[in-house]
């Protein structure tokens, strides 16, 4: 994990709670893209991704005080991103993301690494769009975000052998589409 | 005096009855489908349904603008999916009935704190936790501890107390406090008549009615 | 599908060493890591944070917020409800209501108890109970002021358990039951009182 310069976690709770709005401003900046980039792989575009980070961080704010554990401020933001995005998903007449954001468009200028990079992205974006929501967020917090199942578990409220099961799956899934495109 | 007494079942889902007949002409048009939706994911994922219809029902009644409902149906969704999570968390095994994941989420919406409420979740197991948690709850709003509070509910599970005993032991620290003793000292003495802690008083008369769901459809009226 | 050796599943899931894995599985192991980290570059984007701190100060200040405020500060309440839950008294108080037209006696299931409802609203024409024991419906759970002092009282057969209401005041004011002593917040800006009905039998 990055050393984070700044006060802790908990300090900046204990501040907002002590009735200082403005701190929260650092847990959001603190956060945001992490979040974003979590939010944004389960629901298939950025524009989407962002209203539903901005509200769970509002909704975050509002019910500060029953984050009991503010050295567990990560995971409580996720499970607040993760059940937005659900219900994101939720209003969706199928569940399945459209990935309605344009693909990266290669410059090209790049380079062949660059252009490459580009193409397996999409190829990769692409492959987690076929899985289940669920799949398709058990991957991204294990493989993106970096989460321990411990933190998993405590973020989706799923056991952890299913999720261990979930993120098998989704791996199985994703090498097929790169061996396919391959 | 009268006896009002309406036919009917008291609140609970009805068989058969779908989710969108129940809403329509009580929720504002626009935000049934998305409500619908959100019900249909909870029931997908094993939680329980009722909450979200109703606090749906809630927001038509009080001349909530749409948006607003739908906000506070994912809110009640969250808010759910954490109380099943904290039922895990506390010991049950998944998946955890919706009745108490109803209960934890109630819990945990009157101001509870999460580690309280696993406290309970692992002091009955297998047994529902209603009284016990809203015995805390009722403490806690009086601003006692919330940790003492639950550590003397759990000292009354342990010595055989269950469902509304549990609320006559926070009945009776509150009754304690008012006769102005200490927060410390009305704990302390209630700890020692455990197990027989004196019920709560009983009311007094009145019009005996039983709530119903009416099948017309009433003006509901405007709120402030 | 194709299925993945379980060895690296193991290994991805750091329940075995990348070493103890023979070069084609570590291969294997290292294109799904590979794909992982093109997912894991940040998507391009606008921050959020100038959007929530904006949210935060019109939730801070909003007329709603105030009219909370107001709706939950004290107000003086002459009586208290008290959640009824002898079999005995459940009886009795039914034999009281019994009346000599053709009216039947409520008979409480297993997991029904009774609830009293008591408020003070004096000048008041009319008073209902509203919640999530009637589906939040008006017209169904009428208040009674029998003599005229603005106490208005009822007794509701209700299910055992924890239940949400509202009185509704002259079909317009939704007001809280300030005796009650238990709210939560309703999610609207408003907070609704909490009973606990307690099991008549058990």
């Amino acid at each position: 994990m990055d050393v984070r310069e700044g006060p802790s976690d908990a300090e900046v709770v204990a501040r907002v709670l002590g009735g200082d709005r403005e701190a929260f401003g650092l847990i959001v900046r603190r956060y945001e893209s992490g979040l974003l980039r979590f939010a944004t792989r389960v629901l298939g575009g950025r524009d989407a991704a962002a209203d539903a980070v901005a509200e769970s961080l509002v909704r975050a704010y509002r019910h500060l005080a029953s984050c009991r554990d503010p050295t567990r401020l990560r995971t409580w933001l996720y499970r607040i991103v993760a059940n937005r995005c659900k219900s994101h998903l939720a209003r969706r007449a199928t569940g399945d993301v459209s990935l309605d954001d344009a693909p990266p468009i290669a410059d090209p200028t790049d380079n062949e690494a660059a252009l490459e990079r580009v193409e397996q992205l999409a190829v990769v974006e692409q492959a987690l769009a076929t899985l289940s929501s669920e799949k398709r967020e058990a991957f991204v917090l294990k493989h993106v975000e970096g989460m321990s199942y411990q933190e998993m578990a405590a973020v989706t409220g799923e056991r952890i052998p299913t999720l261990k099961m979930r993120v098998h799956r989704a791996r199985e899934a994703l090498l097929k589409a790169l061996e396919d495109r391959s | 005096m009268r006896v009002a007494l309406l036919l009917a079942c008291v609140a609970a889902p009805l068989a058969g009855q779908s989710v969108r007949s129940r809403l329509e002409g009580r929720v504002p048009a626009a935000a049934i489908p998305v409500v619908d939706s959100l019900v249909q994911a909870a029931g997908r994922e094993g939680l329980p349904t009722e909450p979200l219809v109703g606090k749906a029902l809630e927001g038509g009644a009080k001349h909530v603008v749409p948006a607003l409902i739908v906000s506070a149906v994912e809110t009640r969704l969250d808010q759910l999916r954490s109380a099943r999570a904290l039922l895990v968390r506390g010991g049950d095994a998944p998946p955890a009935t919706p009745a108490e994941v109803a209960t934890v989420s109630g819990a945990l919406r009157r101001g509870l704190p999460p580690p309280v409420v696993e406290r309970v979740v692992g002091a009955l197991p297998n047994e529902p936790r209603e009284s016990a948690l809203h015995a805390i709850a009722d403490l806690v709003a009086h601003r006692l501890d919330a940790d003492s509070s639950a550590s003397l509910v759990i000292d009354a599970i342990h010595a055989g107390l269950r469902g509304g005993r549990l609320l006559d032991v926070s009945h009776a620290v509150l009754e304690e406090q008012q006769r102005g003793r200490t927060w410390a000292e009305s704990f302390a003495r209630v700890r020692d008549e455990l197990p027989d802690v004196p019920p709560a008083p009983k009311p007094g008369e009145g019009t005996v009615q039983r709530a119903r769901r009416p099948s017309s459809v009433s003006k509901a009226p405007t709120p402030p | 599908m194709n299925s993945i050796d379980p060895r690296v599943h193991q290994a991805l899931d750091g329940e075995i060493p990348r070493e103890a894995l023979p070069p084609a599985l570590r291969r294997v192991a290292e294109r799904l890591e590979s794909a992982a980290a093109l997912l894991a570059a940040a998507p391009e984007g606008r921050s959020v944070a100038d959007r929530v701190l904006a949210r935060l100060h019109r939730h801070a200040h909003s007329p709603v917020r105030r009219l909370a405020r107001w709706l939950t500060a004290p107000h003086p309440v002459t009586l208290r409800i008290r959640p009824v839950w002898s079999l005995a008294l459940a009886a009795s108080l039914v034999l009281l209501m019994l009346l000599p037209e053709e009216r039947s006696t409520p008979v409480l299931g297993e997991h029904e108890g009774i609830a009293q409802f008591v408020a003070r609203f004096p000048g008041a024409h009319s008073v209902q109970v509203v919640g999530s024991f009637n589906d939040w419906r008006t017209g169904t759970i009428p208040l009674e002021d029998r003599d005229g002092d603005g106490v208005w009282r009822a007794v509701v057969v209700l299910p055992a358990g924890a239940h949400e209401y509202m009185f509704v005041v002259d079909d317009e004011r939704w007001v809280p039951d300030y005796s009650a002593n238990r709210f939560v917040e309703d999610d609207f800006g408003r907070e609704n009182s909490v009973l606990i009905v307690r099991p008549v039998k058990g």
